[in-house]
């Protein structure tokens, strides 16, 4: 926590410093635009540096979580000195216009993934179960498995299919693959809702034995329903990116063009 | 689950930031051991890639899969575990990197397209656009487009990259159509800080264009002005300097009136109380003023106690003077008056007249008004000339006077019979008797005298009269006769003897010719003050915050001890004194203060020297063609 305010005071001093030559620049009848744009080019190239930086984890270059707040303020920095460089919200021009609906678009996802960073991996840890997201598939596939070797052992030892069929008209579509991901991602508690009615239900018409066995599918449902619960907000923190960096990807090629246009009509 | 799960020996290393993953794991199947290879061809048909060690092939699974099978190799050396090859899919980043791609490829596509299709940028979306043009300027573009301010537009990829590499003043395009009374680089237009170097300035400075419809132009604050500027201070009320001692009365009126004798003096007479205004606003007009607040016409202030003056100051072209002798040829007078001889020898002549002759009349004839012998001849040949030709002879002597002829406006109205039945009368050494007296003014003979009689204000003879007289006084080579030429200009300009009074009112002032010579000019119309190009003054926005009434003497206070008729005297305007005591900057802080009224430099002063158009500008805009809708 003390390391973002000392982050944010930074980029607070480094805005005011280009404010106040902007102002300085602006009383010598100069062109503050040319401050305030090459600020906010020198911020937007640091900003690109993270995704550059995640490519190279063997170089000892900080920690990721430190670019990742680096990334943050200096993001809320670069929204400030845009706006300082256009001096409006929304500025007149085709072009210029353009590049600014891709910022704006890119600094809202950017926002967005912001609020699921800090907000998932509460919600991920508190559900005490730990997961890669590229292992999922796997232990799906082996939670799976286990589920039904344990509904054939029932049936081959208690001779009753009772379990079987419901496991076969419910469960097993449960255990197919990861469900539930809308309702996850929001938080809510529909699966562990659905599991547990499904568990419930069928106690009544089993013997002990069977119990048994129903107990042990309960388990690796439950353990199922966490991985699928990971899934979900894994997903949503990995996938935010497939928005983010293209808007990012974008708005780069319009700063270039913007320099072009600058460089050729106002030389 | 095992807690140990992700140990070494029972978790397999998961490489996200490969291209492709397990087509098995996609469909939430258990994923094979090896995983897709690099060309995202499927690398798990077999478990794992058996060695051979000694004589027999052995097992390289590995632990975390489950370590060496029970089966183990073929004898081949194929593994026994083989499955049907899977459809690896591309992973995270790799979808990630191809959308980024996609969306920059589509953007430069759609740059390079815009650029390509249509380079004027009409009828195609034009992906350099600014922004829209002000509406003064919008007009006068529709034809060139952008190219009529940026050099490189539509001169395509090479003109783009010169473009670059060639800086450009993009100021000059603006002075295509703009103009100043000075150099356009030069701050203010005006080479006024003459005792050091100041950079050059450029348009865009202050003046920007594509911010919609109105021009976007910097309100400059002091400290914009500071950085070029000798003198620095922080704002009007803080330290900027005192005016000069005679703001704003530094030019002397056209028009001498005085106001401290008017106000103080004959206003306050009961003659003339109920003819006087109320207040200043009774003379000046403020509904029309601006920097200067003129006083109403003539016709509409002044008529009622000064009109009835005008018509009371004659000229008098020709005075029949003393004569000595007698140098008419009586034949031919006789002749040309067709008029009785009369018997009277030459030496029984005694002149008719003992005045001296009429001064413009002398100026013309370049004699001396006081030396009959010298002037008795030219003027008596004058006299007998006008017996036969009537107007004609003054007329030369009066077109010979100036470069341009001036008799036709000064000699306007002069009756041909009249100055002839003079001429006779006073050839034969007789009196004129007018037949009625002259009332209402223009030409007339009267006795010994031919004069000119004002009709009133304006009057057209009496304004040439003035002006020939400040004219001819200025240009004579001769000393005698410029002499001669100042004493009928006294005469003409004379505040209680010169025709019309015009000088009682109208000041005369010497200004200096391009060629260095002097010139005296007499000031017909109220004078507005436009020496002071870089610095402006509303009184309308004053009068309508203060009031019309009393508003005028917060500034303007009048200066009891001011000699202000003295410094009509002389011709020199620049010596002068004012009616009223200089404003003072403290007077104009009472309002302009930081709490108060704003104080930006540009309320009271103008940048640009005399700012303009040129020629070409004005006859483009009459020539624009229709532009199709």
């Amino acid at each position: 926590m003390k390391r973002i305010w000392g982050y944010i005071v930074i980029a607070t001093l480094f805005f005011v410093l280009i404010w106040v030559w902007t102002l300085k620049v602006d009383s010598s009848l100069n062109y503050p635009e040319f401050v305030s744009g090459g600020a906010l080019f020198f911020i937007i190239f640091f900003l690109c540096l993270f995704n550059i930086r995640k490519r190279v984890p063997f170089l000892p270059l900080w920690p990721a979580h430190k670019w990742f707040l680096l990334h943050t303020v200096a993001g809320f920095l670069a929204l400030s000195l845009f706006w300082l460089h256009a001096g409006v919200m929304w500025p007149n021009g085709l072009y210029v216009q353009i590049l600014a609906f891709l910022f704006y678009l890119t600094t809202l996802s950017g926002i967005v993934g912001l609020v699921m960073e800090k907000v998932y991996p509460n919600l991920l840890t508190r559900i005490g179960l730990e997961c890669i997201y590229e292992r999922i598939p796997r232990d799906i596939a082996e939670i799976r498995n286990k589920a039904e070797a344990l509904i054939l052992e029932c049936t081959e030892k208690t001779g009753s299919d009772t379990l079987a069929k419901h496991y076969l008209e419910t469960l097993g579509w449960f255990f197919q693959r990861p469900r539930f991901f809308l309702n996850n991602i929001f938080g809510g508690q529909n699966a562990q809702t659905w599991v547990l009615q499904q568990c419930s239900i069928l106690e009544r018409f089993l013997n002990a034995a069977e119990r048994d066995y129903l107990d042990q599918i309960c388990a690796l449902a439950e353990t199922k329903r966490k991985i699928d619960f990971h899934y979900s907000l894994q997903k949503m923190l990995k996938n935010w990116l497939l928005i983010h960096v293209p808007l990012a990807a974008a708005v780069i090629t319009m700063v270039v063009w913007h320099l072009i246009v600058i460089q050729v009509f106002f030389n | 689950m095992d807690e140990n799960k992700f140990d070494h020996d029972k978790s397999p290393y998961e490489r996200p930031n490969f291209p492709f993953r397990c087509g098995r794991g996609a469909l939430w199947r258990t994923p094979c051991n090896s995983g897709p290879k690099v060309d995202g061809s499927c690398g798990g048909t077999r478990d794992c890639t058996p060695f051979f060690k000694g004589n027999r092939w052995l097992c390289r699974r590995e632990k975390c899969y489950g370590g060496p099978c029970e089966e183990g190799p073929s004898p081949t050396g194929e593994c026994s575990w083989q499955r049907p090859p899977c459809a690896p899919r591309k992973t995270l980043r790799a979808i990630r990197g191809q959308i980024s791609f996609l969306v920059v490829a589509a953007i430069v596509a759609l740059l390079l397209i815009s650029q390509a299709s249509n380079p004027t940028g009409a009828g195609f979306v034009n992906i350099s656009d600014a922004g829209p043009l002000s509406k003064s300027h919008k007009k006068f573009t529709e034809i060139e487009g952008c190219a009529s301010c940026h050099a490189a537009y539509g001169k395509g990829p090479v003109g783009w990259i010169k473009a670059v590499f060639t800086p450009v003043d993009i100021s000059e395009r603006c002075v295509n159509c703009h103009s100043f009374d000075g150099p356009d680089s030069i701050a203010h237009n005006n080479d006024l800080a003459i005792d050091r170097e100041v950079r050059k300035t450029e348009c865009i400075m202050c003046h920007r264009e594509h911010s919609g419809q109105k021009m976007s132009t910097r309100q400059s604050t002091s400290e914009q002005c500071n950085t070029c500027h000798k003198n620095k201070f922080e704002s009007f009320s803080k330290g900027h300097p005192e005016f000069p001692e005679k703001y704003p009365y530094f030019n002397r009126n056209a028009i001498k009136f005085d106001h401290g004798s008017h106000l103080k003096k004959h206003f306050e007479n009961p003659k003339f109380t109920e003819k006087a205004p109320s207040s200043c606003t009774g003379c000046h007009q403020v509904t029309l003023s601006d920097r200067e607040v003129r006083p109403q016409a003539f016709e509409t202030i002044c008529v009622n106690c000064h009109g009835s003056q005008i018509k009371k100051k004659d000229l008098v072209l020709i005075r029949l003077p003393e004569f000595m002798q007698n140098f008419v040829d009586k034949e031919a007078l006789i002749q040309a008056c067709n008029s009785p001889a009369e018997e009277k020898t030459e030496d029984e002549f005694l002149s008719v007249s003992t005045e001296m002759p009429a001064l413009v009349s002398t100026f013309l004839l370049n004699v001396p008004e006081d030396d009959p012998e010298t002037y008795e001849q030219p003027l008596q040949e004058l006299i007998q000339a006008m017996t036969e030709e009537s107007m004609l002879p003054i007329e030369d002597l009066v077109n010979s006077q100036t470069e341009t002829p001036m008799a036709d406006k000064l000699l306007t109205g002069l009756n041909p019979e009249v100055l002839k039945r003079a001429a006779c009368s006073w050839g034969l050494n007789l009196e004129y008797e007018p037949p009625a007296e002259a009332k209402f003014g223009g030409w007339y003979a009267d006795m010994l005298e031919v004069r000119y009689k004002p009709t009133g204000h304006r009057d057209p003879v009496a304004k040439s009269w003035v002006e020939f007289a400040l004219t001819v006084s200025t240009v004579q080579d001769d000393e005698d006769k410029a002499d001669r030429a100042k004493a009928m200009r006294e005469e003409i300009i004379s505040v209680k003897e010169g025709v019309g009074s015009c000088v009682k009112c109208h000041a005369v002032s010497e200004t200096t010719l391009a060629d260095g010579k002097k010139k005296l000019e007499i000031e017909w119309q109220y004078k507005e003050v436009n020496d002071r190009p870089h610095s402006q003054y509303s009184h309308t926005s004053h009068i309508e915050i203060m009031g019309n009434k009393s508003s005028c003497s917060n500034c303007h206070i009048l200066d009891g001890k001011a000699e202000y008729m003295a410094s009509f005297k002389g011709f020199d305007a620049t010596k002068w004194s004012s009616n009223f005591s200089s404003i003072k900057r403290k007077t104009c802080i009472q309002c302009h203060t930081e709490s108060q009224i704003n104080q930006d430099c540009q309320s009271c002063h103008i940048y640009h020297l005399n700012p303009g158009f040129k020629k070409k500008m004005v006859s483009a805009k009459r020539q624009m063609p229709e532009i199709k809708k």
